[in-house]
């Protein structure tokens, strides 16, 4: 089964006024997150200079460029160019912006104007994301139908990345202890490393 | 106290980031380590046999290693930054102190030798820094778990200043931070702290800060 929604992040790693860097094939992405707590996913790349916009910061419910304060509402319309406060920024000024969804505290994106919804793991909840030195689609395989680790119910998703890595985005079923959850981390580190040998063996 | 400093230098902005949360006033002597090479001076080898920075002088004590000197500077003016409450506490204190220099050696060697031509097996380097990263992202993940961010007390201790400008510059060597979301949420706890300072590549968090208000008349001016 596969799904146009791919997950970036998790909903508990991008706190309310963060901005964050995160990555599709082909796009370098800021993933943010406004005072009032929506999520929104655009190119990073700020219109004027070039700068990566994951470098900015969030005031209120806008995104300013860490370079020279540019900054852009949540239809991704630059609406303030500090250095000419006197001007209302032209509409064309926009930053081109990604569908998102947060479901079952997942981060998903897709290109805009898709159909269909990302799939909800009912019952789970983000755990730990990581960084694996490995292609996705061998990951991929290779964790398939992996449903427990170290005594826990969880849902592992692959996250490719560009050039040779993927993110691990582990969900946990809800209602586990500390100490289980002490473990499942443990568990997850030793699969990053079993998957990291054997694809250099 | 005389702190030999170097603004590039993460280890030396250590100390200053923590005298500056401490309130602790510090007279800072500017080193020239690039271009100029001071540290190998004669005169500063005099002081620091290793021609190392920071050194940091208070009258005839010369500490020359970074960890100390935090740990110094917290003994003199603000106990509960030792993290010295109890044994269990002081010793994960102690420990990032040491592991924070795998994070010099590695993540560090990896940025001198990306920015100012140091020479050093980059790859090597970039695998022990992602390494270290790794760790400690699990540890902060951890703390997380259990409602804390820091990384050895329920409040900021020297340890996350030794382990927080190296890892905040990684990328300047070449280890991207993309993937590791604990130490960015560390790192923004960090950077939220009262008397935070700034150093070239680390900023402060601009949304705290308030909104900068009209331009002054003589740059309007200027400008129409």
């Amino acid at each position: 089964m596969s799904s146009i929604w791919i997950p970036v992040a998790l909903s508990q790693d991008i706190l309310s006024g963060m901005a964050i860097p995160a990555h599709l094939p082909g796009h370098d992405l800021v993933v943010w997150r406004s005072a009032s707590g929506r999520i929104a996913a655009w190119h990073d790349r700020c219109p004027h200079r070039g700068m990566r916009l994951s470098h900015g910061f969030v005031r209120g419910d806008f995104l300013s460029c860490i370079y020279h304060g540019w900054r852009y509402g949540e239809n991704g319309h630059c609406s303030k160019i500090p250095a000419h406060p006197d001007l209302v920024p032209p509409a064309a000024i926009k930053v081109p912006r990604f569908d998102v969804r947060e479901k079952s505290s997942v981060v998903w994106v897709a290109p805009t104007g898709q159909a269909g919804e990302p799939v909800d793991y009912r019952g789970f909840t983000g755990f730990r994301s990581l960084s694996v030195n490995a292609p996705a689609d061998l990951i991929a395989r290779a964790v398939e139908g992996e449903e427990r680790l170290a005594g826990c119910s969880v849902v592992l998703l692959v996250q490719a990345l560009q050039g040779r890595g993927c993110n691990l985005h582990v969900l946990a079923a809800e209602g586990y202890d500390t100490a289980q959850l002490d473990g499942l981390s443990l568990a997850i580190e030793v699969l990053r490393r079993r998957l990291e040998q054997a694809v250099a063996t | 106290m005389i702190l030999y400093d170097y603004v590039l230098s993460p280890s030396c902005y250590k100390v200053r980031l923590l005298a500056s949360l401490l309130v602790a006033g510090i007279d800072l002597r500017p080193v020239d380590f690039h271009p100029g090479a001071e540290h190998h001076s004669p005169e500063f080898r005099a002081l620091n046999p290793a021609g190392t920075i920071p050194v940091l002088k208070d009258a005839e004590l010369v500490l020359t290693e970074s960890g100390a000197i935090l740990t110094y500077l917290a003994a003199v003016n603000a106990h509960e930054w030792l993290g010295h409450d109890d044994p269990e506490m002081q010793a994960r204190v102690a420990n990032w102190l040491a592991f924070s220099q795998r994070l010099t050696a590695s993540a560090g060697a990896a940025r001198l030798h990306d920015m100012l031509g140091f020479s050093g097996d980059i790859d090597a380097l970039r695998v022990q820094a992602t390494d270290a990263l790794r760790e400690l992202e699990a540890a902060i993940h951890a703390r997380r778990r259990r409602g804390g961010i820091f990384l050895a007390a329920d409040r900021p201790t020297i340890a996350d200043i030794a382990c927080f400008p190296y890892a905040a510059l990684a990328p300047d060597g070449g280890v991207s931070l993309d993937s590791y979301p604990s130490i960015r949420l560390w790192m923004r706890a960090i950077r939220a702290l009262p008397g935070f300072i700034e150093m070239p590549g680390i900023h402060r968090l601009h949304e705290q800060m308030p909104e900068p208000g009209p331009m002054p008349d003589v740059v309007r001016k200027e400008s129409a």
